[in-house]
């Protein structure tokens, strides 16, 4: 028989020997920072497109700039009743919105947050391992719509799945871009290429193309055609309430946290940046953080400026416009890698 | 090609000029809005210029207005239904001595229909605005510029 | 082989329950994307307004009638004021004709700034342009308040003049008003008119030729909007729009952008019809007083008055009693979303556009069902 004492010894050494990856998988970059983004970045979207339209946003909840407003709607949310339509497919239309927000946080455990902190390294090829993961994502709005039964379900459902395929081609073509510039699969190694000079520079015209995808495949505005509130109400979303609600909309941030972490891998620099105060781990995380906000904010921003595109437009763009500008980048990066290899 | 990169840059610019101004929209209940002095709120009643003649119930034109007897041997005075007023005026405007005003309360909301029937001696009561919101601090009035509408904040 | 197998119709109901549809149901039969037949289906806010005027006298009839449209309510009121003057036989003073092409044309520029806001919201959900032009509003209502007493539903024309004067301290603030939005109007300009998005949403889409807006009924700026140039202000000038310089404002292309630029237009020839109206503003009487309870002589009225939807008329039989005996009101509302149903078949409407479409032609249902 194995005592109490024994029990908790070994759990405890377990933890003492792993408490890096435990750090990493519960702090950063792991749940508690996923929590963290989706409750500031909701905030500072009430609040950015309050102001933009000569509004106050939420101002009570908490004391200053009602920033405690997100964590009032979240606990708001458990008391509301869950409502399936008579006519649906129960499980899958329970299952959809649960699992799209586990794929796209899936996605994260590849970004490196410092030369040393990265959940899952991937065997050198966690830039492949990030688009096959993150290819699963355009399925669940597919189920979704499916299973709750109703025509504009349906209707938007089918239109995420004309725009994700749109928008996965000249994804992939310009992070081929970025491979040949490098040189290698990893991220790690991405980012370390780039601490002369960023890939923004020499792949221009792909991190424009990249941009343009981000925007397109985790559906925000001008690309928010799925959730086309004036013609198909809610989109997949309309038949959710309560807690599967509040699990749809987290997917959407959780969604543009994971591209926005990749473009700042592949483009921005990932964690390069000077050292401050001679904590190389600090600092490298504190850039990424940096570049995170800048890049989220300008992403938001949009919503204020754009209405959206319809979908045979978006489609257009992204067939037309988006693959030959990617391939044209293409060549650029060869030419840059075979007679100028100094400079990146 | 340039067009369209001038026509995609600025609305960004004139959006963001807009996030610099101050916010249009104002915290009531602790600020409100100062109406003009011939607002049409809840009515005031001055009893001793009423006669008792009637022609605001004739003239009212979702018949609130009944003139009831309040006491023996005085004139007959009238009492509003404010649930079925329109706030038209017209009782205000076609009163030949000008007994019946109006003031600039609008917070008349209650719980329960009949309380919204206002007999004279409650019309003929001023309204107070502090009874309604206890918790007004200040009062805005609207000032239009060139280039900006300001409010301009005064402590009650 | 048969019908069925080569065209899936699917029929969506973009229904009373829904974030932007206002008071209709509107049945879209849909293949795909590509729309087949659009059928409205009116009648959710009816009230019975012809009925409710048999049982009012003129002065009282204003009151109902003006709560038909909230948001341009002067130009029904004055339609209705002006029957009953010719029925009266009375004229009312120059100083009272001013006062009510002021408010008048308030209204409209009130009317054109809501449906501009919808318009940008059904495009596609741009948020920004929707509230300033709900914000732009506000200067404008304060003004009518002190001028009227109230920032809706004013009541304050009558049969024989207005109620109140305009008072002259008001002119420095209406002035101020006027500079301020002229302003606003370059921002919606830039922001909103030059948006690479918007064009490519709205050009093209929903393209009305002339003969086919003259042919179905079009009615107000959608007319306007293709290039036929008949406005009422101009063909049997009423008030004093005759003494009045202003132009009619017509684009040749007649899709949605069209019809919106038209909208815009209009408005900066509102500012200026307002400037004239406050400078020429003779001295004098402001009413002649009309008692009501008088019996109303026998006779037969139709005025007709340019709202900012359209022209909307008024037919008014009295039959000599103090009430009328009948009135029908002719609205504009009814007659543009006949052509919106029969776009269709005129050309290729996407799913997509219907809303762009419709909110081009700014619908208000309270006045389609009466």
């Amino acid at each position: 028989m194995v005592s109490l004492n024994e029990i908790i010894t070994s759990v405890m050494n377990f933890i003492m020997l792993n408490l890096k990856f435990f750090i990493q998988v519960l702090i950063i970059p792991g749940l508690l920072f996923i929590l963290l983004f989706v409750t500031f970045a909701v905030w500072f979207e009430r609040k950015y497109l309050a102001r933009a339209m000569l509004r106050i946003g939420p101002l009570y909840a908490g004391r200053i700039s009602g920033f405690l407003q997100p964590i009032a709607d979240f606990l708001k949310i458990f008391t509301k009743e869950i409502i399936v339509p008579s006519d649906a497919d129960r499980r899958l239309f329970y299952l959809a919105p649960m699992l799209l927000p586990v794929i796209q946080a899936l996605t994260i455990i590849l970004i490196p947050f410092a030369p040393d902190w990265v959940v899952f390294r991937g065997s050198g090829f966690s830039l492949i391992l990030f688009f096959a993961i993150s290819g699963l994502a355009p399925l669940f709005p597919l189920i979704a719509g499916w299973a709750s039964n109703n025509k504009y379900t349906i209707i938007s459902s089918l239109r995420t799945a004309y725009l994700c395929i749109a928008a996965e081609i000249p994804l992939l073509l310009s992070a081929v871009g970025v491979v040949i510039l490098t040189g290698s699969f990893d991220l790690i190694e991405i980012v370390e290429a780039q601490s002369k000079m960023w890939f923004i520079i020499p792949g221009f015209l792909g991190a424009i193309v990249f941009f343009i995808g981000i925007l397109a495949e985790s559906e925000r505005v001008p690309f928010d055609i799925p959730v086309a509130e004036q013609e198909i109400v809610f989109g997949w979303r309309t038949e959710y309430s309560g807690i599967l609600f509040m699990l749809t909309m987290m997917a959407e941030y959780i969604g543009l946290l994971s591209w926005s972490l990749l473009f700042i891998t592949l483009y921005l620099g990932g964690y390069q940046g000077p050292i401050l105060f001679g904590m190389p781990l600090v600092s490298h995380m504190f850039w990424v953080l940096v570049k995170l906000a800048v890049l989220t904010a300008i992403i938001i921003l949009f919503r204020t400026v754009f209405p959206r595109f319809r979908i045979d437009q978006a489609i257009k763009i992204g067939w037309k416009y988006l693959i030959p500008i990617a391939i044209v980048n293409i060549f650029i990066a060869i030419i840059v890698k075979t007679f100028f290899p100094s400079i990146i | 090609m340039i067009d369209m990169i001038k026509k995609l840059f600025q609305p960004f610019m004139v959006v963001f000029s807009h996030v610099l101004k101050s916010p249009h929209t104002i915290k009531y209940p602790y600020e409100r809005l100062k109406f003009s002095p011939n607002f049409r709120g809840r009515h005031l009643l001055d009893v001793k210029k009423c006669v008792g003649c009637g022609m605001c119930a004739r003239i009212c034109p979702n018949n609130c207005i009944v003139m009831i007897e309040v006491e023996k041997g005085k004139v007959r005075l009238p009492q509003i239904n404010l649930g079925s007023c329109s706030f038209c005026a017209l009782c205000v405007r076609y009163c030949p001595h000008g007994a019946l005003t109006m003031t600039d309360l609008v917070e008349i909301s209650t719980d329960k229909r009949e309380n919204l029937i206002y007999p004279p001696m409650k019309l003929a009561e001023p309204p107070s605005i502090k009874n309604v919101l206890p918790q007004l601090k200040k009062e805005l009035t609207v000032q239009v510029t060139r280039s900006k509408i300001k409010y301009i904040r005064r402590k009650i | 082989m048969s019908e069925k197998s080569s065209k899936q119709v699917m029929r969506i109901s973009w229904g009373p329950q829904h974030p932007m549809s206002g008071q209709v149901r509107i049945l879209i039969d849909t293949d795909g994307e590509r729309v087949l037949n659009i059928i409205p289906d009116i009648g959710f806010t009816h009230r019975g307004i012809e009925k409710i005027l048999e049982n009012r006298n003129i002065v009282q009839g204003v009151v109902p009638i003006e709560r038909m449209v909230m948001v341009d309510t002067a130009n029904i009121a004055l339609s209705y004021v002006r029957a009953a003057e010719e029925i009266l036989g009375i004229e009312p003073p120059k100083r009272a004709q001013y006062i009510r092409v002021i408010i008048c044309e308030v209204c409209r520029i009130l009317s054109h700034l809501y449906g501009f806001g919808l318009a940008a919201e059904a495009c596609g959900g741009y948020p920004a342009v929707f509230l300033w032009s709900t914000a732009d509003r506000e200067p404008f209502l304060d003004l009518m308040e002190r001028i009227t007493g109230t920032r809706w539903s004013y009541s304050f024309f009558v049969p024989g003049g207005v109620y109140a004067d305009f008072p002259d301290k008001i002119k420095e603030k209406f002035l101020a008003t006027l500079e301020y939005f002229e302003e606003r109007l370059e921002a919606y300009r830039r922001a909103w008119f030059e948006n690479k998005i918007f064009e490519s949403r709205a050009k093209d889409v929903g393209i009305l030729k002339p003969e086919d807006a003259i042919r179905l009924g079009a009615a107000g700026p959608n007319l306007r909007g293709s290039g036929v140039a008949l406005d009422v202000r101009k063909d049997e000038p009423y008030e004093v729009y005759d003494e009045i310089d202003f132009r009619v404002i017509t684009q040749p292309e007649g899709d949605s952008y069209a019809r919106l630029m038209v909208r815009y237009l209009e408005m900066v020839e509102s500012v200026k019809i307002i400037r004239q109206a406050i400078e020429n503003m003779p001295s004098g009487p402001y009413r002649k007083f009309v008692s009501p309870l008088k019996r109303l002589p026998k006779g037969e009225a139709y005025s007709r008055v340019e709202t900012a939807r359209g022209e909307l008329g008024v037919h008014m039989i009295s039959d000599g009693g103090t009430k009328p005996y009948r009135i029908k009101i002719t609205s504009p509302t009814l007659r543009n979303l006949y052509v919106v149903s029969q776009m269709p078949k005129i050309t290729e409407v996407l799913l997509a556009d219907v809303p762009v479409i419709l909110y081009s032609f700014d619908p208000w249902y309270l006045d389609a069902d009466r």
